[in-house]
């Protein structure tokens, strides 16, 4: 009987020590991050922007405690010689353990970028469990990465959760940038065969205003942060920025596009028509017959009228098919200006070189070394577009039509 | 040998979580890039080879575990020294199977907590399970196998849904031809985690219906070969072959990928639980293997009792095998597949499966060819008795 008393007292007490507690860190003594930045300094020291939520001033208006009188956020900024010496010089100025789980953003800046290319800096992350390799990464336009964080923004509390949205959003509905996970950026920086594209932000005033609750406190923001393009990099470093069309030529080759519209010009007049792209699906191939590769890109898109700005009759399946053909033309005009330009740029983003080695990989070899410099450049790209209108909206034809009659 | 019988379906699912079990989370045979896959099947197929001359062993001496028929085929002295390696073999076996263990909670999950720690609670439960014996072990399986196979559906659903496969990865096939394949399966696949089906020759003689012992074999490797291939060609489709060759745990970066509906993302728990559980029926079945291979061959009456002691040795011999993570899995891939796996899995059982054939067929010259005309006869003959 004794036997079992104590049997029972030592499973009893094991299971203080066996409950996985050993590294236990309560919520209240964690910091969680939500977005990490990193710039470089003229020393040549890296400058880690680590951007802390302050739970308290999160939650909604009800909830009370300090909400409206200070920001969600709080930023500190250490530096060091490496990513991680950083990182850890910054916990002399944090009195929590800084807890990377929740992080969800990471901003590098347009300089570092440019200067010294990303390569050197993302191992830390890949490296560290903690870090999420789904982390978004984003480029700083314009602005010092730091300054992206330190800004207040409002509907979202939390700016790294505004800038995540933001491109979420804008990837959805127009496609002019996209959403780029650290995962996506270094299979990118190792793959022979695709470079690197990473969406900027940029932040739109004075940053000494944004970091000021006044800030958010009005009805137009003074400082805001907002989507800018997309980054194209060659070998890890910056060479160009694309804006607008250009940069949703790189989201269509790259079959991202889920929503866009389509203006032209019709019969003279500017701007006529607003096409309204519903679905679409791009196919890249290649041709390896002869020496240089042909790569043929190929859009079908499907979709609607959704502004008429002159008379037209959108009745006549006649002129349905007219149209049609004038918006595939305006397509392939956007996507071979994107890709011309990204030609100049010798830097593959598209992964055509990816499509050449699943076809060809005995060609592919030879041609992998000097890809972006000597056969990117030089390739043909044919471009072909198909695009169908469905329909035309809750109207037929517009009301112009009967206000000229 | 303790008596007790465990039923086909049992040895079934005990098969498919031991192949699983440590083979689940690490890069196998990814010296074949993209045709992984490809190399995991070919490797099944060389199982099945091995499958058969295990059985084909167990055929010869369907009642008593290997340590004692390697005996009989060799001899007593060379027999014994065999046999004697057979357990060291498992013994070590088993350790580098609880070092992957820990070492894979550490680098993931528990990177404060020292290896002896995690490694004694699992060795504890390992050593409890097997004092047990091999009935409770098949009758734990049963119930786990289910919460496994739910798990791993529902990860295969989110992966799906989650829209991360991008069946391009896996191309171009046989982009070297299939010299490379064929190089990582004999060097890898085939012993690892196929060959290691040995282990179950030990188990074989507890089944309650020898005549399924063959088919049920074939079944659960041809089964956990398909999982297997299919679990790294999902893993090369979500990450590409650029980032698996840098993680140590794939299918660990495979689940964290998955992002469903903004909510559903960091599924880690999900790769722990199969892993836990896969890990602890590898352990279970080459420690309950080593605990009574050593009773059978030092006449222990009661093999439980070895259980403690040798599981200290393995806890021991976990934590010295390598100083480090990189030695360990250098280890594991070059050194021992080679100097161990190939003799202990592949040579020696088909030289015994050899000599057996001899021995057997002088015994049938030498007495009336009557007595033992067709394996059918005797197994009428043993259901008689």
């Amino acid at each position: 009987m004794n036997h079992k008393w104590l049997l029972l007292f030592l499973i009893m007490t094991s299971t203080v020590f066996i409950s996985g507690c050993w590294s236990q860190k309560e919520l209240n003594e964690l910091a969680i991050i939500s977005a990490m930045a990193i710039d470089k300094n003229e020393e040549g020291k890296y400058v880690k922007t680590i951007q802390l939520v302050n739970p308290g001033n999160v939650a909604g208006g009800l909830q009370g405690g300090g909400n409206g009188q200070s920001p969600a956020v709080t930023v500190y900024t250490a530096m060091g010689d490496s990513v991680l010496e950083a990182h850890f010089h910054a916990t002399s100025k944090v009195s929590r353990r800084l807890y990377h789980g929740h992080a969800n953003l990471i901003v590098i800046s347009e300089e570092l970028a440019r200067e010294e290319g990303i390569t050197d800096i993302l191992d830390a992350f890949e490296r560290d469990p903690e870090i999420r390799m789904t982390s978004r990464v984003v480029i700083a336009h314009h602005t010092k990465a730091g300054d992206l964080l330190k800004s207040l923004t409002a509907i979202d509390k939390i700016p790294a959760e505004k800038v995540n949205g933001t491109i979420q959003t804008t990837e959805r509905a127009r496609g002019e940038s996209m959403e780029v996970t650290l995962q996506d950026v270094i299979t990118t920086l190792t793959s022979a065969g695709k470079e690197t594209v990473i969406s900027g932000f940029s932040l739109i005033g004075d940053i000494q205003q944004g970091k000021k609750m006044e800030n958010v406190q009005q009805s137009e923001l003074d400082t805001t942060l907002e989507s800018d393009g997309l980054a194209i990099f060659k070998e890890g470093k910056l060479v160009d920025w694309y804006q607008g069309e250009m940069s949703r030529g790189v989201v269509w080759i790259l079959d991202k596009i889920q929503q866009t519209d389509v203006i032209l010009d019709w019969k003279g007049q500017e701007n006529t028509l607003t096409y309204n792209v519903v679905r679409q699906k791009t196919k890249v191939s290649a041709d390896t017959t002869n020496d240089l590769p042909v790569i043929t890109v190929n859009v079908r898109a499907e979709g609607d009228i959704r502004e008429v700005r002159s008379q037209i009759d959108l009745t006549d399946p006649y002129e349905i098919l007219d149209i049609e053909k004038e918006f595939e033309k305006e397509i392939k005009k956007q996507l071979e200006n994107t890709v011309t330009r990204t030609q100049q740029n010798k830097s593959d983003i598209f992964g055509f070189g990816e499509v050449i080695h699943r076809s060809d990989p005995e060609k592919w070899k030879k041609m992998k070394s000097d890809w972006n410099d000597t056969y990117f450049p030089n390739l043909k790209v044919n471009v072909k577009v198909e695009a169908f209108i469905r329909r035309s909206g809750n109207r037929t034809n517009s009301y112009i039509s009967d206000m000229k009659q | 040998m303790e008596k007790a019988k465990i039923s086909a379906y049992q040895l079934f699912i005990l098969i498919v979580l031991f192949e699983l079990g440590s083979a689940l989370l690490v890069p196998i045979a990814i010296e074949a890039n993209q045709d992984a896959w490809l190399a995991i099947l070919i490797g099944m197929v060389g199982g099945f080879c091995l499958y058969l001359v295990y059985h084909g062993l167990y055929s010869y001496y369907p009642d008593i575990p290997p340590t004692e028929y390697i005996q009989k085929i060799m001899g007593s002295f060379l027999g014994k020294i065999l046999a004697f390696i057979y357990v060291l073999y498992f013994i070590y076996l088993s350790a580098r199977v609880l070092r992957d263990f820990g070492e894979m909670l550490i680098t993931s999950f528990y990177w404060e907590t020292p290896l002896f720690i995690l490694n004694t609670l699992m060795v504890l439960l390992v050593i409890y399970t097997v004092r047990k014996g091999i009935e409770v072990l098949a009758r734990t399986s049963e119930l786990l196998f289910v919460l496994i196979f739910l798990l791993g559906v529902s990860v295969l659903f989110l992966i799906v849904v989650s829209g991360i496969i991008q069946i391009s990865y896996l191309e171009p096939v046989l982009e070297e031809g299939i010299k490379p394949v064929i190089k990582t399966t004999f060097t890898q696949t085939l012993y690892f985690p196929f060959g290691e089906v040995i282990i179950f020759a030990m188990i074989l003689p507890y089944l309650n219906r020898p005549e399924k012992v063959k088919r049920i074999g074939l079944l659960a490797i041809g089964f956990s070969g398909l999982i297997l291939a299919s679990v790294m060609a999902i893993n090369v489709s979500v990450l590409g072959v650029n980032n698996i060759t840098r993680s140590p745990f794939p299918l660990l970066s495979t689940i964290q990928t998955i992002e469903v509906a903004g909510f559903l993302e960091r599924l880690d728990v999900y790769f722990i639980l199969i892993t836990v559980i896969g890990v602890f029926f590898k352990m279970c079945v080459f420690f309950y293997a080593s605990v009574v291979g050593t009773a059978n061959l030092f006449k222990v009456k009661e093999s439980a009792r070895l259980a403690f002691p040798l599981g200290l040795a393995i806890l021991i011999l976990s934590i010295t095998i390598a100083s480090n993570f990189s030695e360990h899995v250098k280890e594991g891939l070059h050194v021992i597949t080679l100097y161990l796996h190939l003799p202990l899995q592949v040579i020696i059982p088909s030289l015994l499966l050899l000599i057996a054939f001899i021995k057997n067929k002088k015994k049938k010259s030498k007495h009336s060819k009557n007595l033992f005309p067709k394996r059918k006869y005797r197994l009428v003959e043993r259901d008689k008795k």
